[in-house]
């Protein structure tokens, strides 16, 4: 375990060193971490402690997550505290501040200009980074210039061929350090070299894990688990966060649970791992945990617009209204050119009925941030709504392209193609989806669903469906109904007494009431009488009797039957009789 | 969504463009001469205002011609000026020098422009029409520049100094060996030569006036159709009998515009500057991509890597030109890659919505709003179909069938028919009873007892009356073809649905065949309605430009003698007439069907002479396989008529041609050969190995691959037949007679029947061989299956003779019956055969004494050795020797005798030395 205090000055020191790089969002990051550390007695403030008064308060209530008491730190823990790096030059040339004072102005290629003759480690990199922000700015900028009606015209980031040639030379002479690397592996990502970007990552986080972004980088070229497991990393508690967050993008959602519960033994009030944490839950559809989760969250950090987008789809699964306007509202205040700010507004309009609003928001949202791959998915439902299946299909399918693994968009393309009456198309997509989430039981069913319509009618490849989803845990108890029913409808009396007896069993622990329950005692009744098995098919029909309605005609008509039929048979136990 | 609105007008000003206009300025300046500045004749004019056309219109690549590119035609148009006009073009370039200067070199530009209004037009004065082609071209020039931002404009100067930079080391190379090149200039020749131009020109001006707008999306509905219509003809056209076949030097002229086709597409690998031609040539340029995928699509030459690339990078340029995915689709199912074609055919469908190139159907009628998704359907079904899944594709076709009746889309509804049909007739599946019965409910009372040659018949009945309907010429056409395969194949029998009404004939009719393929082929030459908005636009220009590559010297005459000359000249006239590719496919497609149905009619010089028609005519316009096929027909009929010598050596040059083909039918011939040779030679072990080669050809799957399951068995039985093992040779033809009875295979059944009264002929069971040969001839008669019949008949007149010397007078009276048949149109083997048993007929006729007619038996005997001895059929020539020597000894003639006997001998001993023989064929 890693003291808090190590982590604590290691922290500090590298927030310095990073905004020093102008490395800003990951000096943010760390600045986050730092904060989310226990209380620093030394030097606490009044400021300092209401803050956190505020957070301990939602971890009281917060308190269905016990592992946080316990952290089991999951990987052999002899950590090499790696020793921070001294700065090469203690105090920086007078050039060095001009350009960190233009770069901070964003005017990057000035800055760069400033610092062309420097050749410290630390003027090289933020030359080369001035430069690189400089082409991306250009470049996105060109993209809009150069639109043409058949779509972009691939505008590329034009000092990337010249900073790959600087910084592979640079690096074959050792005349890089850590967030040289860091650039470097990033220009190689873009160039599309990605087995060298991420060895260049890997180098930069082991010599220098404070990085965020570097890590995350490294995380965007972990496509797959073998991949994840074949990267060298030093043991440092940084890898923890990366580890978390790489499993999470894998859709390894428990594994990422567990790393940032550990975490969360250090950083006890960290904002990020809380909404990791609650993104996890998300994905693992645990709504009122994520929920509160969520408030405790914008109580903490109230103009905090990062994530937000997933609480809102989180208000909206919940239907709250209000709620969902009101973090609108909030969010738009904060900043309404986000892309999250868009789609939670989206959402907003959406869970209004108002579609064509919601896909206008959905659309600025796209605007600002093309591969905003959820924006795509959610345009996809709203054309859905407005039964405009071709829009639909387009937007699901852009989603699809961004990124392969999204089960929601090749869901809905099934779901599209199927409402156009083209169940049979439809299924390739189901197939994929449920490639791509093997465990849910929705898309089992939706598959299964499609199997059993008219057109199609393959009621054995519906059952394997339902059978596939009763084992990854329905919730909503469909998949145990329709199998009864499927057996029911081919005549296999003694499989749909089964799965009914199931369903019944699912409904009693629930405490569930419906014509299902009806339905299923009925069957029941029926099939124990026509058995001649009536000390079972009694059971039932008393149950039913508890009910009004046409079945309790039904159950005493059948009970009647069972009479006639045991007195038939004088030579029956009477015991048995619950008179 | 983005898909269904796209327009065209995409028309950006690029470098290529500028440079266009600054010759356009040279060639029309605004001065008044009649001849202007560097011109010497009007000849010299003309030529570059042909090539100006050219270059405005051409879509032979996506990316513009860079500035060497251009400057090397340049040098080629404009002879002893080209200099001059480079240094023009080079100096105007540089002369821009700020983005200004674009601003007044585009004001410039009007000004070469005539006005509209001004009637009056003096005699010698140059005016660009602003309604010509040209003239269309500056305003468009004009509009856009005058449309683009300062950042545009930005862009465009910045873009401008590339394409200097880039083509400036080339100009300098070019000034220094301009001055070696001499005056070349052939006045005669050239005024000629234009004045072919100004007709092809007029030509073009007509068809775009009579045009008016092309159409914007057309080519997937012609790759669409192109691949229905290949399947339609492999459908057809699949049954390969024997017969034999001349070589052509076709062959290689073929090869070589597929080796151009393909180097044309590195050429635009290793280019990096991203200037799109305009959006209609690049529509222009796909659509030729997809014929050439098409036609070479499955030969090595053509490789589908360099095309994949190509199109990755076209789709990084314009993400929003969805056909690139069709035409990736297309790529990859020509290169058997399922899972890539699937992937790609799904992405298209989904953003495009399946709106984009697709004209079949006006958009007026409504349902646009929901996308045309059954036409996804159609294309997956036949992809699933292409690939080898009969059921999958089933399930989809049904589902488009649905689908299309829901939208009411009855072109669409049509194609799925034919489809349907197609795939019913090929795979032979077993179990359909649902999928008719679901969707024509005035069947469904009767749906399950029907056969699935009475779905297939009901099928393309539907298809053909709504083609009829819709006039959709080209399905018409293909349905026709369709139905003639399926009168040629099938009996027709009273249909329930139909009614009482219904014709009872049980049998084909060569004459509803010949009808069938009349109305196809007439209907494609009546294609103007549907298919004159076929043509590639642009694709002429596209031609006039690569022929400036060629050297200029040669006079017209000599074109004639060279072939490779005299193919461009066909092609120039093709784009001239401008058949598209698929009605020229189609017609060829009709002629190939008229060689099978006279192959299985009997007529060898009627088969043989339709298939040399369509090498000659359509040989260069078909796909792959079809001219595959027509080479195997005629490889076949060399073997049949000419002995294996030839064959083989034919054989050699139709593997070079095609072996790189995947799924080559040529492996299958040569296998078939292979046997045949085999066999006759006696080597009975390299017979057998190559049956079972034959066998492992076909896929395993059930009801796929009929044809060659059965060919193999029935090559199995042949093989233990000559082996003299009777009672497995039976076994094996009475399960091949029940796999035929199931899957409906009635032509076939006339064989195994006739195999099955050989085998019993050779047991020594005439009696029990006579009622397999006389059903054989009945099965004959009613498909009217001639040549077969005839050796049938020839099979029961060798049964008779079976049973007894005292049948001799019947048996020969049959054969001379079958004579005519057997001599006009059977092959070497079933001429000798019949000429041996006449022989034998004479001699053990008690009535005919040979001492005093000896020439009857003589001459039959002498001509059946020649033709076994070409044919190196060793068991029988020995026969026809023994009996000649036989006959010869009666008549006392001991020199012929001799003669006879060693002719005797070298085959026997040759029949039991097969292995020397194996040792050159293989």
């Amino acid at each position: 375990m890693v003291s808090k205090e190590t982590c604590r000055n290691e922290l500090r020191v590298a927030i310095r060193q990073l905004s020093d790089r102008c490395l800003y969002s990951a000096a943010k990051w760390a600045g986050e971490q730092l904060v989310g550390i226990e209380q620093d007695p030394s030097n606490s403030t009044p400021s300092n402690t209401r803050f956190q008064r505020g957070s301990s308060s939602i971890r009281r209530r917060f308190s269905t997550n016990e592992s946080i008491s316990t952290p089991q730190p999951s990987v052999g823990f002899l950590q090499a505290a790696t020793p921070l790096p001294e700065e090469d030059e203690a105090i920086d040339g007078d050039l060095y501040l001009l350009a960190k004072a233009y770069f901070d102005n964003r005017e990057y290629r000035r800055a760069s200009h400033v610092l062309r003759d420097q050749m410290s480690k630390k003027s090289v990199f933020l030359r080369c980074y001035a430069l690189y922000l400089a082409g991306e700015k250009r470049k996105e900028e060109e993209m809009i210039e150069l639109e043409g009606p058949l779509g972009k015209s691939d505008a590329i980031n034009r000092e990337l061929v010249s900073l790959e040639r600087e910084l592979s030379a640079l690096r074959r002479t050792g005349g890089i350090d850590s967030f040289g690397l860091y650039l470097y592996g990033v220009v190689l990502k873009e160039k599309g070299n990605e087995s060298l970007a991420r060895a260049s990552l890997v180098e930069s986080v082991n010599s220098y894990p404070w990085n965020w972004s570097a890590w995350s980088e490294l995380q965007s070229l972990c496509t797959s688990i073998e991949i994840l497991n074949s990267l060298n990393l030093n043991n440092h508690w940084m890898k923890e966060f990366f580890l978390g967050y790489a499993y999470q993008e894998l859709r390894m959602h428990t594994e990422s649970l567990a790393k940032y519960s550990y975490l969360q033994g250090i950083f006890s009030f960290s904002n990020y791992i809380q909404a990791q944490t609650a993104k996890a839950q998300y994905s693992l559809r645990e709504f009122d945990q994520v929920e509160i989760m969520f408030e405790g969250l914008l109580r903490n950090d109230p103009y905090r617009v990062e994530d937000m987008d997933l609480y809102s789809n989180v208000l909206y699964a919940k239907e709250a209204c209000a709620a969902l306007s009101y973090l609108a509202h909030k969010v738009f205040l904060t900043d309404k050119y986000r892309p999250e700010s868009c789609c939670i507004i989206g959402n907003y309009y959406s869970l209004k009925g108002q579609h064509e609003k919601a896909v206008m928001y959905f659309r600025r949202a796209l605007k600002l941030n093309k591969k905003y791959l959820s924006a795509w998915t959610l345009m996809g439902h709203e054309y859905v709504e407005m039964k405009n299946t071709p829009a639909a299909i387009d937007a699901y399918r852009r989603a699809v392209d961004i990124n392969p693994c999204d089960y929601r968009a090749w869901y809905g393309l099934g779901q599209a193609y199927e409402m156009m009456g083209m169940p049979f198309y439809a299924l390739h997509y189901f197939r994929k989806s449920i490639f791509f989430l093997p465990n849910d039981s929705r898309l089992w069913i939706a598959m299964a669903k499609c199997y059993q319509t008219e057109q199609l009618y393959m009621l054995e490849e519906a059952i394997k469906c339902y059978k596939r989803a009763v084992n990854s845990t329905d919730s909503e108890g469909i998949a145990l109904n329709q199998l009864a029913k499927l057996h029911q409808k081919l005549g296999r009396n003694e499989e749909a007494a089964f799965y009914f007896e199931k369903d019944l069993g699912r409904m009693d622990a629930e405490g569930l009431e419906g014509p299902n329950m009806f339905e299923a005692l009925v069957f029941l009744a029926t099939h124990f009488k026509t058995h001649k098995k009536f000390e079972e098919a009694e059971v039932y029909c008393t149950r039913l009797l508890d009910y009004s309605g046409p079945e309790k005609e039904k159950a005493k008509s059948l009970l009647r039957g069972i009479r006639m039929a045991q007195t038939g048979f004088p030579t029956m136990d009477l015991e048995h009789f619950p008179i | 969504m983005a898909g269904l609105t796209r327009t065209a007008g995409a028309f950006a000003v690029t470098p290529h463009k500028i440079s266009v206009c600054i010759l356009l300025q040279i060639y029309a300046p605004s001065a008044q001469m009649s001849l202007p500045f560097p011109f010497s004749s009007v000849s010299q004019h003309n030529r570059l205002g042909l090539y100006l056309l050219s270059i405005t219109k051409s879509c032979n690549d996506i990316f513009e011609p860079k500035l060497e590119e251009l400057i090397n035609q340049l040098r080629e148009v404009g002879e002893d000026m080209g200099a001059w006009l480079t240094d023009h073009l080079i100096n105007r370039f540089s002369s821009l020098a700020s983005p200004d200067d674009l601003l007044n070199f585009f004001n410039d530009m009007r000004g070469i422009l005539g006005s509209l209004d001004s009637g009056v037009v003096q005699d010698d004065q140059i005016i660009l029409d602003p309604n010509s082609n040209l003239g269309m071209f500056v305003r468009r020039c004009i509009l856009a520049f005058n449309l683009l931002s300062f950042e545009g404009v930005c862009h465009l100067f910045s873009s401008i100094e590339v394409y200097c930079k880039e083509g400036h080391s080339s100009s300098t190379q070019f000034d220094a060996s301009n001055n070696k090149l001499g005056p070349l200039t052939q006045y005669d020749q050239m005024d000629m030569e234009s004045y072919a131009m100004d007709k092809a020109t007029e030509e073009l001006e007509l068809h775009k006036n009579a045009r008016g707008s092309v159409p914007f999306h057309l080519h997937t509905a012609e790759a669409l159709f192109e691949v229905t219509e290949e399947q339609m003809q492999h459908a057809g056209l699949l049954d390969t009998r024997k017969e034999t076949s001349r070589t052509s030097k076709k062959s290689t002229e073929a090869t070589a515009v597929a080796c151009a086709s393909s180097s044309t597409l590195e050429d635009t690998l290793v280019d990096d500057s991203l200037f799109l031609r305009t959006n209609l040539q690049i529509q222009g340029f796909l659509m030729e991509q997809a014929d050439a995928i098409e036609i070479h699509g499955r030969s090595s030459s053509f490789s589908s890597s360099s095309i994949e690339s190509f199109l990755e990078q076209l789709q990084n340029l314009a993400p929003e030109l969805h056909r690139v995915h069709f035409l990736r689709y297309l790529n990859k199912l020509h290169s058997d890659d399922y899972f890539a074609a699937l992937d790609n055919l799904l992405r298209y469908f989904d953003y495009s919505a399946g709106t984009e190139g697709f004209d079949l159907v006006p958009p007026s009628t409504g349902c646009s709003m929901y996308g045309r998704y059954e036409i996804a359907l159609l294309c997956l079904g036949m992809m699933h179909f292409r690939f080898g899944h009969p059921n999958l594709a089933l399930e989809v076709l049904t589902e488009a069938v649905r689908v299309s009746q829901q939208l009411s889309n009855d072109t669409c509804l049509a194609y799925t028919l034919a489809a349907m049909s197609n795939l019913l007739s090929e795979m032979g599946i077993a179990s359909t009873g649902s999928v008719l019965g679901s969707l024509y409910s005035p069947v469904t009372s009767t749906a399950s007892s029907l056969s699935v040659q009475q779905r297939v018949y009901i099928l393309l009945k539907e298809s053909l009356r709504k083609a009829d309907s819709l006039k959709l010429r080209r399905l018409v056409a293909s349905n026709h073809l369709a139905m003639a395969k399926f009168e040629l194949m099938h009996v027709q029998r009273p249909l329930l649905s139909f009614g009482p009404k219904a014709s009872t004939r049980h049998k084909t009719c060569p004459v509803s065949v010949c009808k069938e393929i009349r109305l196809g082929a007439y209907l494609v030459s009546d294609f103007s309605s549907e298919s004159s908005t076929m043509t590639i636009d642009g694709s002429l220009s596209s031609a006039w430009l690569k022929d400036l590559q060629k050297p200029w010297g040669l006079p017209l005459i000599s074109k004639d003698s060279d072939s490779r000359k005299s193919s461009t000249f066909f092609q120039f006239y093709d784009h001239l007439v401008s058949i598209p590719g698929s009605v020229s496919q189609l017609i060829g497609a009709s002629y190939l069907l008229r060689a099978t149905s006279w192959e299985l009619y009997g007529s060898a010089p009627m088969a043989r002479i339709n298939t040399l028609v369509y090498v000659t005519l359509f040989g260069d316009s078909s796909s792959s396989s079809d001219a595959e096929l027509a080479y195997l027909k005629l490889i076949q009929h060399l073997a049949l008529y000419k002995g294996y010598k030839d064959a083989f050596a034919a054989l050699k040059i139709a593997e070079e041609k095609f072996l790189t083909v995947s799924k080559s039918k040529i492996l299958l011939l040569k296998l078939q050969l292979l046997h045949e040779r085999a066999l006759h030679c006696g080597n009975l072990k390299l017979a057998h190995r190559m049956c079972n080669e034959l066998g492992g050809l076909a896929s395993t799957a059930m009801g796929v691959d009929m044809e060659l399951k059965v060919e193999a068995s029935l090559r199995e039985a042949r093989t233990l037949l000559a082996a003299k093992q009777y009672s497995q040779a039976a076994n094996v033809a009475h399960s091949l007679f029940c796999t035929c009875h199931k899957f409906n295979l009635q032509i076939e059944k006339a064989s195994v029947l006739l195999l099955l009264a050989e085998i019993h002929k050779k047991s020594g069971n005439a009696v029990l061989g006579l009622p397999y040969a006389l059903a054989s001839i009945s099965f004959c008669q009613s498909f009217n299956l001639d040549l077969l019949k005839a050796s049938a008949t020839l099979t029961l007149a060798e049964l008779w003779l079976g049973l007894g010397s005292n049948h001799a007078k019947r048996a020969l009276d049959l054969l001379h019956g079958a004579f005519p048949m057997i001599l006009g149109h059977g092959g070497l083997e079933l001429r000798a055969r019949a000429y041996i048993f006449e022989a034998n007929c004479y001699l053990s006729d008690p009535s005919f004494s040979v001492s005093t007619d000896p020439d009857t038996v003589l001459d039959s005997l002498r001509q059946a050795s020649d033709d076994l001895q070409t044919l190196e059929y060793h068991e029988l020539a020995a026969e026809a020797s023994y009996l000649m020597a036989m006959v010869n000894d009666k008549l006392g003639r001991f020199e012929e005798r001799e003669e006879a006997a060693a002719l005797f001998k070298r085959h026997i001993i040759a029949l039991e030395n097969p292995q020397d023989v194996e040792q050159n064929m293989a």
